[in-house]
Parts: structure tokens; sequence; C-alpha cells
């Protein structure tokens, strides 16, 4: 192979140690033409060995029987057995309607406060890099941790925030946010909002530093207030950035159930079940790995149409 | 007209002031309330007086937690576990960046692209083959085999974040070194990868957090002390034990407390690198 395809530079001279030295042996070959081939070889195996290969396993264990605890079952072909039970399977609609909710308004708020962030952030204050690193800070903190203590301060008997409401007049008494099944899913949207509007801050922020600031200048000049030039200027400047934030935060949040497994585990009842936590359930807790998978693939299939319909019309307004 | 503006200035100087004191604030309010109550004495934290500033400092639940607890050995597990994606995304993702930024060859769009879109595949649907394949190669119940999960969703965002760090690093020195005869292994080694040190760290960082956070994959692939990680164990001494908030607040900050010192250490580089894909594309 080295003799082939072997640099032109090599010098005749060779030593019989440079010839089986490993370094010199790999440094030649990357003047082969098959060079960057060999660079992505290993982590496109990796990629393929647990990305690719599971989630085609996946996909076809959403058409077998697949029941981990109760073997006798067997792992025979059932067609489309699994996403027929979805049709009539209550949980999984109440699981549609509560995903769709989770995300938009969790979404909705992150994207307002990491605007505002964003904006304030980037007037370049004195003292606004430390505040950035502090507003920065709750997106890189763990799930576990963010539930717990934000389950600490929701406390009924012993949260900080009943307190201090109670205090102000806002409440008559503690309230317990996560076992009354109409503010438990606003409670968790607000821990989720408050670990992730960082994200936005961060993408918006970049995008900002983008927009030229003549633009501005010219506005002043036209004599445009701060609220038009945010819609004017600002909001149109940073539309893909916005596009490609909430893609990336709608494939997130939809995917992983983790904070509303530590927060509430779907309860009370049934009101903060979301899709992704009620697939995670079905084969963490019942072991039925051929339902999981199918309702993974359905959450997949949505998500796909989703990007890819929320890609289009945001192309076509642009036109 | 120049003095409305400039006062126009000053208003919203001021108004940005609030803002991001406040949004601070709100930031950063859970976690000095979590550390204070970890140094709270239990009976001063379940109490019908809310004491905000702790009546008396202990470090019992700390000591607590430490020695009568198995959190060393999950916060060992986590380290190993982390170390491990770590360098597997070097190993495997660094040359794979390198090859994304400097060369151009047939299919190179497509999978970059291919790298972005296996971020969308959902966790739960990789999850469970991947604790059926886990099973049968003997790496369930592993750390190795919890490193080689954790792959799935952080190397493909390593080579991301890498490959803008690359792309910053000027193409000049590269050329230079090989006109003098180095092979593009060799520039690749002594030239590139050192220019791009400071954004290979951040990136390394990133992963190292998301790993050391990471709460299902460790959920359903590790099943005994041996191999559990923090997040996990956590969660099951809470459920189990009936763990008192005290030494949940203490487990809290013992965790949390290498991401805030990495955070602040690399924030910049690692700011940068995280927005550098999405300004650009």
């Amino acid at each position: 192979m080295i003799s082939n395809t072997g640099p032109a530079y090599s010098s005749p001279q060779r030593s019989a140690f440079d010839r089986y030295n490993p370094l010199r042996w790999i440094g030649e070959l990357s003047e082969t033409r098959y060079w960057m081939y060999l660079l992505l070889l290993p982590s496109a195996l990796l990629i393929c060995a647990v990305v690719i290969y599971p989630t085609l396993y996946g996909m076809q264990m959403s058409f077998h029987e697949m029941r981990i605890n109760r073997p006798g079952l067997g792992n025979g072909w059932v067609g489309l057995k699994h996403y027929q039970r979805m049709v009539t399977d209550p949980v999984f609609w109440v699981s549609l309607r509560n995903t769709a909710v989770w995300v938009t308004s969790a979404i909705a708020l992150e994207f307002l406060i990491g605007l505002v962030a964003a904006l304030a952030l980037n007037r370049n204050l004195p003292g606004s890099k430390v505040l950035a690193v502090l507003i920065l800070l709750p997106y890189f903190l763990p799930n576990v941790v963010a539930g717990h203590m934000w389950a600490l301060m929701l406390d009924p008997r012993l949260g900080v925030i009943n307190d201090l409401l109670v205090k102000v007049g806002l409440l008559q008494g503690y309230k317990a946010w996560f076992a009354d099944p109409t503010t438990a899913m606003a409670a968790a949207i607000v821990v989720e909002a408050w670990h992730s509007f960082p994200f936005f801050t961060l993408l918006l922020l970049a995008g900002l530093k983008g927009i030229p600031t003549d633009l501005y200048k010219a506005a002043d000049i036209d004599g445009a207030g701060a609220l038009s030039q945010l819609r004017l200027i600002t909001l149109p400047m940073l539309k893909t950035i916005i596009a490609a934030a909430v893609i990336l935060r709608v494939i997130g949040l939809v995917n992983s159930p983790d904070l509303l497994l530590i927060l509430t585990s779907g309860g009370p009842g049934r009101s903060t079940q979301v899709l992704s936590l009620y697939a995670f359930q079905t084969a963490y807790k019942d072991f039925n790995f051929g339902y999981a998978g199918a309702l993974s693939v359905v959450m997949f299939v949505l998500l796909m149409v989703f990007a890819w319909a929320y890609v289009r019309l945001s192309k076509v307004n642009e036109d | 007209m120049a003095a409305t503006r400039s006062r126009s200035k000053l208003v919203w100087d001021i108004v940005s002031y609030i803002v991001l004191i406040g949004l601070a604030f709100i930031c950063i309010a859970p976690i000095v309330w979590t550390f204070l109550t970890s140094l709270k004495v239990e009976s001063d934290i379940v109490t019908r007086t809310m004491h905000y500033i702790p009546p008396s400092i202990t470090f019992e639940n700390y000591v607590k937690l430490w020695n009568q607890s198995s959190y060393p050995t999950l916060v060992i597990n986590s380290l190993i576990v982390t170390s491990t994606t770590v360098l597997i995304c070097l190993l495997t993702g660094t040359v794979a960046a390198y090859a994304f930024s400097r060369f151009q060859f047939k299919g190179r769009t497509q999978l970059m692209l291919g790298y972005l879109v296996v971020r969308m595949f959902p966790a739960v649907l990789m999850i469970i083959p991947l604790f059926i394949v886990m099973r049968q190669v003997g790496l369930l119940d592993s750390t190795f085999g919890l490193a080689v999960a954790y792959t799935s969703f952080l190397l493909p965002l390593f080579v991301w974040m890498l490959k803008g760090f690359f792309d910053a690093a000027p193409k000049e020195l590269e050329s230079a070194a090989r006109i003098d005869g180095t092979t593009r292994l060799g520039a690749m080694f002594m030239v590139v990868i050192p220019i791009a040190r400071n954004g290979l760290l951040a990136t390394c960082v990133f992963v190292a957090i998301a790993a050391w956070n990471e709460y299902l994959f460790a959920l359903m692939l590790t099943t005994s002390t041996g191999s559990r990680t923090w997040p996990v164990g956590l969660q099951l001494m809470v459920g189990e034990f009936q763990l008192p908030w005290g030494m949940l607040a203490a487990g809290g900050m013992i965790s949390i407390l290498p991401v805030i010192v990495l955070f602040a250490l690399v924030q910049r580089a690692m700011v940068a690198g995280l927005t550098g894909g999405a300004v650009k594309g």
C-alpha cells in the first residue's frame, strides 16, 4: 500500500528502523488520498454502533413483541399491533397533548427571557461579563440537582417560595405545587425555563453581535424608537438564529424526559405525563420494549415532520 | 435631539441593569438557597418558621453524606465514566473534526449533516436497544459501557464544536510546516492542535459537564453500586431512604461544585464554541 501511494518526497536512504516505525508509517499514510476518510472512520464507526444501529434496532423492535419480564410471549413479529394499540390508548393522547403544552409554553417562556437577557447583555455595560456568567450558569447544571433545588423551594411544608408568596400576600397558605394537577405542569415549566433559558441567551447574544451597528445608526437618524428598532431590525436579523435555536430546543425538550421524571414522574394522575416520559416508563417500569419502541418511533416521526414544516415555513416567510 | 437620545440611552442602561441583576439573582438564588440549606441542622430546615439565615452552621450534612452513604463510590464512578467519555471523544472526535475542517472531499456536507441529525434521534429509542446489546456483550452495568453510550450524543457535539475551533485556527502556519516537509499527520499534531488547544480544552470541558450531569442513560444502563453514577444514586437515595433535605442539599452542592469551577474557568472559550456554529450556519 505504501509503495503504491507513497509520498513523493520519501528519501531513498531509509533505515530499517524507519521502515517499521509506526509513526513514520502513519505519516506516509497521511499523504495519501484516503487520509480524511481514515480520520473520519473511528468516529463514524462509533456513531454507527451507538446511534444508527440502536435506532434501527428500536424501529424494528416496535413491530415485535418484546417484553423482557415476560419471555414466555416470545419475540415474534406482531406487525402494527403496537401502533394500533396507541390509537386507542388514552394515555398516549394525554401524553401527546401534554407534550404540546410542555414544549410550547416552556420554549415561549425561555425565548422571551432569553431574548430580554441577550438584549440587555448586548449593551456591554460595565460588569455585564460577570452577570453573563451568572445568567448562563443554570444551563450547565444537572437536571437532577436543578429539580431538587426547586422541589425544595416549592415544598408544601418548608418551601421558601411559598413562604415569600404568603408574606407578600399572594397566597393564603402554603401550596403543594407539584401535587396539584392544575399547577404541577406550570411549576415544572417554570423550573424548565429557569434551567434552559440561557441556551436562548447564548445563541441570541451571538446573533446580536453579528448585526451591523450601522443599521441602528441609520434608524436613529430616521427617529425610530427602541421598540420599533427591535421589531424592524433586531428580530428580522435574528430570524435564522431564532429558527435554529427553537428547533434545537424543541428536539431537546421532546426527547428528554429527565426533568419531569425527577420532578413529578408524570403525576399527579397523568397531568405532567409527556410522550418521552411515557415511552421511558413503558420500557423501564413495564419492560414492554416493543410498545416503548413504537411510542418513540411515533415521537421521532412527529419531531421530523415538525422540524421539516418549521424550516419550510420560516423559509417561506423569508421570500 | 442629542439630549433626548442620550437620556433615552441612560434610561435603557438602567433598565438593562435592573433586568440583568434581577435575572442573575433568579439564576443564583436556588443555588444559594440549596447551599444555605446544606449548612442547616435538619430541625432548622423542617420547621414552622422559615430561617432565611441558618441559626447555626453545621457541616454535619456533608460529613454524614460522605461517610454513611455510597456517595464517594458514586462520585468516583462518575469521574471514571466522565473521563472515559472525554477520552473516547478525544481519540475519535479530534481527528474527525480536523478532517471536516481542513479537507474538501466527496460526501463532506452530507456526513457533517449526518453528525448533526443523529442528535435528533430520541434517547429513549436508542436506550432500549443499547440496553439489549450491552447486555449481550457484557457491557451492561459497567462504567465503560455507559461511557460508550454517552458518546452517542456527545461525540457529534464534540466534533461540531471542535471543528469550529479548528476553522478559526490560521492555516498559514500549517502551510509553512507542510512546505518544510512535515507530513499531514505531523502538521495536525504539531501545529493545528496546539494552536487550537484552548478550544480543545473548552470542548472537552463541555463534554465532561454533559457526561457528569447525565441521568437517563445512567438510570437505564447501570444497575448496581459498582457502576452507578451520582445522579442516579442521589435520586435513588431520595426515593428509597427518604434522604433528609440537608443531606440532599449537601449532595447537590458537592456534585455541582466541579461544574461551577470548570464553567467559570473556561466559560469564554466554551461560549464562543457553542455559539460559533449557530452563527455561521
